[in-house]
């Protein structure tokens, strides 16, 4: 169907020159589901554009991509419009970007139908119907008359891969079609593809940064790394026992809900001007000798293995330890875990209600609904949720950029924000209580100035201390050590920076002013996988500091568990569970919990097992929470007593949990998986 | 076994496959962005050297010969008044640039001040000021500063508060615009928690960050002051006579070129041109580039 063979492409353009491609070879056959996975600048997208005929500007590409026996590269413009709308179709990232924000939904599938496959207008909405309910979208005919923006993220990557399949493409390209997803739909818009290489014997090209989430739906994988074909192979296998050493440290990087430790990989891929003479990986592989720095592995099929091949001269055979037992959480800053709610309270929320108004009119958002946490020093809360929990708004609430509509918040026994009947402080005394709790932002470049140097970005807190310049460049030097980067990025812009280095200078403000506080607020979502464990370890190592208290918000359950002591589950604005984070993670309670859980992707175990394994019935904006349970319209095991009766977290165990049935739920899980 | 793969792929790829474009847009720019500049710095020169590079003073009156053409001791030939239109047409740059130059600057200083606050406080205050913006852009530009100039009065001064007046409040607007959207930005959020004061944030991360736009826009807006100034002038509300100034030798040799007399106006007029070209190919050229980094 796809084969690729010896594609380059390098970028040429005035003053810079980029190989992004080098020498990418591979096939995908029809039916099959073929994951391209590997960190951002790999060249991922790279290859989609080539296949779709996108190349960009200034691109000098060699080799073939031959689609059914034609070569893409070559093709004229008729040829390329026929292979775009018939051969082959690409689903994007940003699904609600990639739909006209003017036509409905349904006119621009019936649009596609018409042109392409010449249906009349009636015969082609009924088509649009049909293909709307294959992917799962309920009340497809109402859809049909639905904007891009009525539509939640899911439902909007559903249309996206109607609107490809539509015209029975041979091919079928997706983009990281789930970034930005939440776990327990990703799932389910992954089946989609699998569905669709299933049913019409599609070749199906599925990009990822993420090996262990795709690799569920993949037949075969094939790994980039700087423009080049690392590993390929059977997805099952590569992933249980990957045998080149980039793979093995791109499994390593992510974290497992199972507990498993987290293994960073120091430094970042290379860019190259020119193709690799050597192995792309060599700066960073424990295994590289001086044959890898001189020469480039040439890719050969690994002994004793059908079709799984690699370029490396030191191939790993072991298996991946990814059945290492959970280490337990190490008890960072003493015995506050399991001991008596600590004296001094670091943070303190008495049941905060967040309102957003809305500008005109009446209505309102309710971001959180009744939240009560406290924290003491050295403690580290997690706090997870999938997006639209109102966990962003936690955060804010914290540091006191939004107030609470009404119950109180502190932050070292001060007031941040004007709350009902308290005092706060004013003027340099409330700056300084300010700089007291320090946020780590998800986007490290977008939380520093644009225009402001590094150094100016570190120093901020210490300016509100009131310290001399002297002394605030001692500071700043002595944070610079602990995040292990050179002086020399003092003087250097936010735009001239990694996103790891970025994140690094993010978490080096929160510390140098000392805080009683950290909140992390997704600090790693932006980042790249194997950039993401460097600074996982970077956190936990900040967040083991005894004398200070520190949040971790997260939508990924697994980074959670690497490091908290405590979690709290948040659904809706309400806190649905809580408890020490390995009683929650191995013995979850409350419905919502278990499906989180549940979807998670994990390596080498079998999904749905230790008791989770509950699935919702609608995508979270679908839902409503007027009164009652707020899950109560997504949850299996609804009731009428769920939808009527407000739920309170209860004592389970060691853990809290808000749900009056779990006593029953095992047996209901275990009624529900036998029949279907 | 390196050796044979590359040799494989030396079939496979005969001839690569260029795509087209990359940079041509911005090498577009940045030629907009070199010419207009050097027009300019020519211009600039020009101001300088101006008593150097003229055979006759900036009012020197050769009273034997008015409305000679040009040619011998006049390179331009002179106006009624027996002046050197070369020579005048080199002073002037000296008045039109100079005024320009620093209406545009004043126009930027209060506009963006005005910006800043009115997009950082928000609430009434914010109100109130856009709505004056609002009165100032709802007449046309040309209209207010004849009204702005007649009620203030002749002078080099007033020139220059009567052409910052009318190009202010649009600066005002952008720098508003910039500082609502990077209000929400989370740098913002980040100064805030880290204890900075509100003029803190206001001085040190929203005005260095709102300046773009108005870097972009001033050397435009020159050009279109100039215009002004030259226009003021053209009506008799600007530089009048015997100060040389190109709209208002434009004017005074009105009259003259309906009698074939083409030299007094059209100098001055080219050198008007030449000068606005410069610096719009400046102000797009650097528009352009913006545009470019952004995508």
């Amino acid at each position: 169907m796809l084969s690729i063979e010896n594609l380059s492409v390098a970028i040429r353009r005035p003053g810079r020159q980029v190989a992004a491609l080098s020498d990418v070879s591979f096939a995908v056959r029809p039916g099959e589901v073929v994951g391209l996975v590997g960190e951002s600048g790999g060249g991922k997208s790279m290859v989609a554009r080539a296949v779709v005929g996108l190349l960009p500007g200034g691109s000098h590409a060699t080799g073939r991509v031959l689609v059914e026996g034609a070569d893409v590269l070559r093709m004229d413009d008729a040829a390329l419009a026929a292979h775009r709308g018939r051969g082959a179709a690409i689903c994007f990232q940003n699904p609600r970007g990639a739909l006209s924000p003017t036509r409905t939904i349904g006119r621009q599938l019936v649009d596609r139908l018409t042109t392409h496959q010449e249906m009349s207008g009636d015969r082609a909405r009924e088509a649009a119907r049909e293909l709307f309910e294959a992917v799962g979208i309920r009340s497809a005919q109402r859809r049909l008359d639905a904007y891009a923006h009525e539509l939640s993220g899911g439902m909007a990557q559903r249309v996206m891969i109607s609107l490809a399949t539509g015209c029975a493409p041979g091919l079928l390209i997706a983009d990281e079609p789930t970034t930005g997803l939440d776990v327990t739909l990703t799932r389910e818009i992954l089946r989609q593809f699998r569905h669709a290489a299933d049913t019409d014997e599609r070749a199906v090209l599925l990009i990822s940064h993420d090996l262990a989430s795709i690799a569920e739906v993949c037949d075969r994988v094939v790994v980039l790394y700087a423009g080049t074909v690392v590993e390929s192979g059977p997805a099952a296998q590569v992933l249980r026992e990957p045998a080149h050493p980039y793979t093995r440290a791109l499994l390593r990087s992510v974290p497992d809900v199972g507990g498993r430790p987290v293994v960073a990989t120091p430094g970042t891929m290379p860019l190259l001007t020119r193709a690799p003479e050597n192995c792309p990986f060599v700066a960073r592989c424990a295994h590289a000798d001086d044959t890898c720095a001189s020469r480039r592995p040439p890719t050969e099929p690994l002994a004793g293995t059908g079709d799984w091949s690699l370029a490396c001269f030191h191939p790993q055979t072991r298996p991946l330890d990814a059945g290492t037992p959970p280490t337990p959480a190490t008890p960072v800053g003493g015995a506050a875990v399991a001991g008596p709610v600590p004296q001094r309270a670091v943070l303190e929320i008495e049941d905060a209600h967040v309102v957003y108004r809305s500008r005109f009119g009446s209505g309102g958002h309710h971001a959180l609904r009744g939240v009560t946490l406290r924290l003491g020093p050295g403690e580290t809360l997690g706090v997870v949720g999938e997006s639209g929990c109102g966990k962003s708004t936690l955060a804010k609430l914290v540091m006191g950029l939004v107030a609470p509509t009404s119950g109180t918040v502190s932050v070292a026994g001060q007031a941040l924000v004007k709350q009902p009947g308290r005092p706060r402080p004013r003027g340099r005394a409330l700056r300084r209580a300010r700089t007291r709790a320090q946020l780590v932002f998800q986007d490290p470049i977008g939380s520093l100035s644009p225009r402001r140097t590094v150094g100016d970005s570190i120093a901020e807190p210490l300016r509100a201390a009131g310290l001399s310049a002297a002394e605030r460049d001692a500071r700043v030097a002595a944070v610079l050590d602990r995040m292990e980067l050179d002086r020399a990025i003092l003087r250097r812009y936010p735009h001239e920076l990694s996103g790891g280095q970025a994140q690094r200078i993010g978490i080096a403000r929160a510390l140098v002013g000392e805080p009683d506080l950290i909140v992390f607020d997704e600090p790693t979502s932006a980042l790249d996988v194997t950039v993401q464990a460097q600074i996982l370890d970077v956190i936990a190592d900040v967040a083991a500091d005894a004398d200070r208290a520190s949040v971790f918000i997260s939508h990924d359950l697994a980074t959670v568990r690497g490091f908290a002591d405590r979690v709290v589950v948040l659904y809706l604005g309400r806190v649905v569970e809580e408890g020490p984070v390995d009683v929650v993670f191995d013995t979850p309670r409350h419905p919502y919990t278990r499906a989180l859980l549940g979807s998670a992707p994990r390596l080498g175990a079998t999904a749905g097992s230790e008791g989770a394994g509950v699935e919702l019935v609608k995508d979270l904006e679908e839902a409503d929470a007027a009164a009652g349970c707020p899950l109560a319209a997504r949850c299996p095991f609804v009731t009428d007593r769920c939808r009527s009766e407000r739920q309170e977290l209860q004592s389970y165990g060691e853990s809290r949990a808000a749900c009056w049935r779990v006593p029953e739920l095992p047996a209901l899980i275990g009624r529900q998986a036998v029949t279907p | 076994m390196a050796e044979s793969r590359t040799a494989a792929s030396g079939d496979t790829a005969a001839a690569p496959v260029v795509v087209a474009g990359g940079d041509r847009e911005s090498r577009f720019a940045r030629r907009m962005i070199i010419v207009g500049a050097t027009i300019l710095a020519l211009v600039a020169l020009v101001a300088v050297f101006a008593p150097l590079l003229s055979p006759w003073g900036e009012t020197e009156i050769d009273p034997a010969n008015t409305l000679v053409a040009p040619g011998g001791d006049h390179l331009l030939g002179t106006d009624g008044n027996g002046m050197d239109i070369w020579s005048r047409v080199l002073h002037a740059a000296r008045l039109d640039l100079g005024i320009a130059l620093a209406a545009v600057a004043l126009a930027v200083v209060v506009g963006t001040l005005l910006g800043l606050v009115a997009g950082y406080v928000g609430g009434w205050l914010d109100d109130v000021l856009m709505r004056v913006v609002d009165i100032f852009q709802s007449f046309p530009t040309f209209i207010l500063a004849l009204a702005v100039a007649a009620l203030l009065g002749n002078g080099t001064v007033n020139l220059i508060i009567t052409i910052a007046a009318v190009n202010a409040p649009a600066y005002a607007r952008l720098v508003r615009a910039e500082v609502r959207s990077l209000r929400e930005l989370p740098f913002v959020d980040a100064a805030i928690t880290s204890g900075a004061s509100p003029v803190g944030v206001l001085w040190r991360h929203l005005l260095p960050n709102s300046l773009t736009p108005v870097r972009v826009i001033a050397p435009l807006n020159c050009g279109w002051a100039m215009l002004t100034l030259a226009g003021l002038s053209f009506l008799g509300l600007g530089v009048s006579i015997p100060e040389a100034e190109w709209g208002a030798m434009i004017s005074l040799g009105a009259a003259d070129v309906v009698g074939g007399r083409w030299w007094t106006s059209v100098p001055p007029g080219l050198a008007l041109f030449v000068c606005v070209l410069g610096f719009s190919l400046l102000g797009e050229g650097l528009q352009d580039r913006a545009n470019a980094k952004r995508r």
